[in-house]
């Protein structure tokens, strides 16, 4: 089988609300993901919803796993229902959990034990 | 009238509820509830009493319509267990550092001298170093620095760091270094010496510091001192990143603790024998002056110290002088326990050798009268103490269809392992053997490192699968399970325990293939030597393929895999060996209660 060469990345989306999401927050959740060693892509958008920006990034995704960020940071898998999300936090939350949520969103795709998110 | 025979063991106190005619049993129910308290002690009524009535109720009688309770004259045997190990590795001036952080950053083996980043600035054009980073400098900041002091022609060789964050820092890198994160007592890491780090490949291992060769080419060593570093190599195999520090005094050693003498006291003779000397010595010890009056521990050593703290905990469930309890029967197994490394910087653990023991001891049989007085001023009803224990149960298990005389009992539980053997006459013969189902716990527990008993309980119990997806797992024969609901995200790619009520995840990082290892090697320990060792006892001819039929009854028995290690192993000698039925509808269950009915309808 011949794999194409225009095919997508096999990338994380992160989705975040427009004019209301501080950019080291983003930023945090990024690094996460980063230390798995999995890329991303980081977009702004319109809703201010943090599920629906999640699911949304989720159904975009070519591996099918997204964050969304707005006053919550969500983690969400495309085989999952829509109002089900894998991990939702106050984007409050300090930084380690913030790195914990990006991380999570690596290892889903690399299929390793999640680090504890609360 | 209605009989109720009571069996309490050490784990499950049952209940075999008769209307007995003419001498006649019509078998009404069944209970069973856990043990309350140690066995033959006051703490078992509440117990006895809540058995009784779960079988009451299933029969719809109350306790007014029971005419005689029989207990069972409990084995009176309590077992034991005890551990001891007998190597440690201690690092002195911690030299080393090997762990498997998930995400180590950069690849491939950098030489230098310690140096905390914050002195990086003072470090001198052509100098070696290996960085040191703590918690409070981030990646962008400790990057930020290793680039400018390489622009200025420091040679950053390798990065030591605290925080999870080596992929992070190598990323930010102009120049490329191992990196070996999440360190956890990074102010032990001594600066100013001579260190080496090494970074592997996803999936592969280090070689240049597992190999004592590669140590001795990184530090130019010399024969005698590249003898010393054979612990360090061996404690770095089968890691991914590994730092090695020389430090003028730094050693490692593996240390042999002496474990001390065992004196074993047979009726007839009596022998010695080193603990360090392993299991296989101390058992062959135990077999060469069977059967046993006592066996004491040389006082001052583990060995003494373990042999006595069994004595204290019998002494003090039986309410006896310490000095009047008996071990009379010993199980060691050989085992290895991870113990962590004195000295080292990432809690390395090192698995050393260690000696199992469970100990038997022959306990106080009034307890059960008193037990029965009490039990008989509470409810009203007559409390009678009937049978040894071993006897019932030979009679409970002879009601397994297919079953006949003469036969031989496997009582498999939690603290001790029992055989019983009845001939074409009649004559019942029977044993207590020290080892069972808690010591396969503690070998669990030990073996992978676990702080309490209840996951190792667990373990020990159900069957392991390992999540794959957030939908299904694989089986440990390698069977694949679909879910139609998520799984918990916290069982996610974790191994996980398949309880009745659900799936438990293990903590740690161990690989089920592993874990199933272990729990099926301790089983084989304890239950398939123990089942041959019981035979050879009870055996007449002191040979186990003398025996033809092997039932085994107990709460062991019921497990998923025993029975059939022991149906395996026992072939081997031409025994029919298998899980008894106990009157067609109880399975392994209930024979001591079924056998106290029984055997007051033959009028005993």
């Amino acid at each position: 089988m011949n794999a194409s060469f225009d095919a997508p990345k096999p990338e994380i989306n992160v989705f975040y609300a427009k004019n209301s999401v501080p950019k080291d927050i983003v930023t945090e959740v990024t690094l996460g993901i980063e230390e798995e060693g999995i890329p991303f892509v980081v977009l702004e958008k319109e809703n201010k919803n943090a599920r629906e920006l999640a699911y949304k990034a989720a159904e975009a995704s070519h591996i099918g796993v997204g964050i969304g960020i707005s006053d919550e940071v969500v983690l969400h898998y495309i085989k999952l229902k829509g109002d089900t999300p894998l991990f939702a936090i106050s984007s409050q939350s300090n930084e380690e959990n913030l790195r914990a949520i990006g991380s999570n969103a690596g290892r889903l795709m690399k299929r390793m034990p999640f680090r504890d998110v609360e | 009238m209605i009989i109720a025979g009571i069996d309490i063991g050490n784990a499950s106190t049952e209940t075999a509820l008769a209307r007995v005619t003419d001498s006649t049993p019509e078998f009404l129910a069944s209970g069973i509830v856990p043990t309350t308290g140690i066995k033959g002690t006051r703490q078992n009524i509440h117990g006895v009493f809540a058995s009784l009535k779960q079988a009451l109720e299933k029969a719809g009688l109350s306790v007014e319509d029971v005419d005689l309770i029989r207990l069972n004259e409990a084995a009176p045997v309590i077992g034991d267990v005890a551990m001891e190990t007998i190597t440690e590795t201690i690092i002195t001036e911690s030299t080393m550092i090997g762990h498997n952080p998930s995400t180590p950053g950069g690849l491939g083996t950098g030489v230098g001298t310690t140096i905390n980043i914050r002195e990086l600035n003072k470090a001198s054009k052509g100098d070696a170093v290996i960085v040191i980073i703590p918690r409070e400098i981030d990646f962008d900041t400790s990057s930020a620095m290793i680039n400018k002091a390489v622009a200025a022609g420091v040679h950053v060789n390798g990065a030591i760091v605290q925080r999870d964050d080596g992929v992070l820092i190598n990323n930010r890198l102009e120049h490329k270094i191992p990196i070996v994160d999440e360190v956890g007592l990074i102010d032990k890491v001594p600066l100013g010496m001579r260190a080496a780090v090494e970074v592997a490949e996803p999936g592969r291992v280090v070689e240049q510091l597992s190999n004592p060769y590669g140590i001795a080419t990184v530090f130019d060593l010399n024969s005698d001192e590249t003898k010393q570093v054979v612990p360090i190599s061996r404690a770095l195999i089968g890691n991914r990143s590994a730092v090695v520090i020389k430090t003028p005094a730094g050693d490692v050693k593996e240390r042999k603790i002496p474990a001390g003498k065992i004196f074993i006291q047979g009726e007839h003779k009596k022998t010695e024998i080193n603990v360090d000397d392993g299991a296989e010595k101390i058992m062959e010890a135990i077999r060469s002056v069977a059967p046993i009056d006592d066996v004491t521990g040389e006082p001052g050593t583990n060995a003494g110290g373990m042999l006595e703290k069994v004595r204290q905990v019998m002494s003090n469930l039986t309410n006896q002088p310490p000095a009047n309890i008996k071990i009379q029967d010993l199980l060691a197994v050989d085992t290895f326990v991870p113990q962590k490394v004195q000295g080292g910087v990432a809690e390395e653990f090192s698995m050393e050798n260690a000696v199992g023991i469970a100990a038997m001891v022959k306990a106080d049989k009034l307890q059960m009268t008193m037990i029965a007085e009490e039990l008989q001023k509470e409810l009203g009803v007559k409390v009678e103490v009937g049978g040894v224990e071993a006897d019932m149960a030979i009679r409970g298990a002879l009601t397994t269809p297919g079953s006949n005389k003469p036969m031989a009992i496997l009582d498999m539980g939690a603290g001790s392992t029992d055989a019983a053997i009845i001939n074409r006459a009649g004559d019942i013969h029977s044993i207590h053997l020290a080892g069972a189902g808690n010591m396969v716990t503690m070998l669990i527990q030990s073996e992978l490192g676990f702080e309490d008993a209840a996951i190792p309980e667990d373990i020990k119990r159900y069957p392991l699968a390992h999540v794959e997806s957030m939908y299904h797992i694989r089986h440990e024969d390698g069977s694949v399970q679909f879910f139609s609901e998520p799984v918990d995200p916290r069982t996610f790619a974790r191994v996980v325990i398949l309880k009745p009520e659900g799936m438990v995840p293990i903590p740690g990082n161990h690989k089920m293939e592993r874990i199933v290892q272990v729990r099926q090697d301790a089983k084989q320990k304890v239950f398939v030597v123990n089942a041959i060792r019981s035979l050879e006892r009870v055996s007449p001819t002191g040979n186990a393929r003398d025996i033809e039929f092997v039932t085994m009854v107990g709460g062991s028995s019921l497990d998923f895999e025993i029975p059939q290690m022991i149906t395996d192993a026992l072939s081997r000698y031409s025994i029919v060996a298998g899980r008894a039925n106990i009157r067609g509808c109880e399975g392994p269950r209930n024979a001591v209660a079924t056998g106290l009915v029984l055997a007051y309808c033959e009028g005993e």
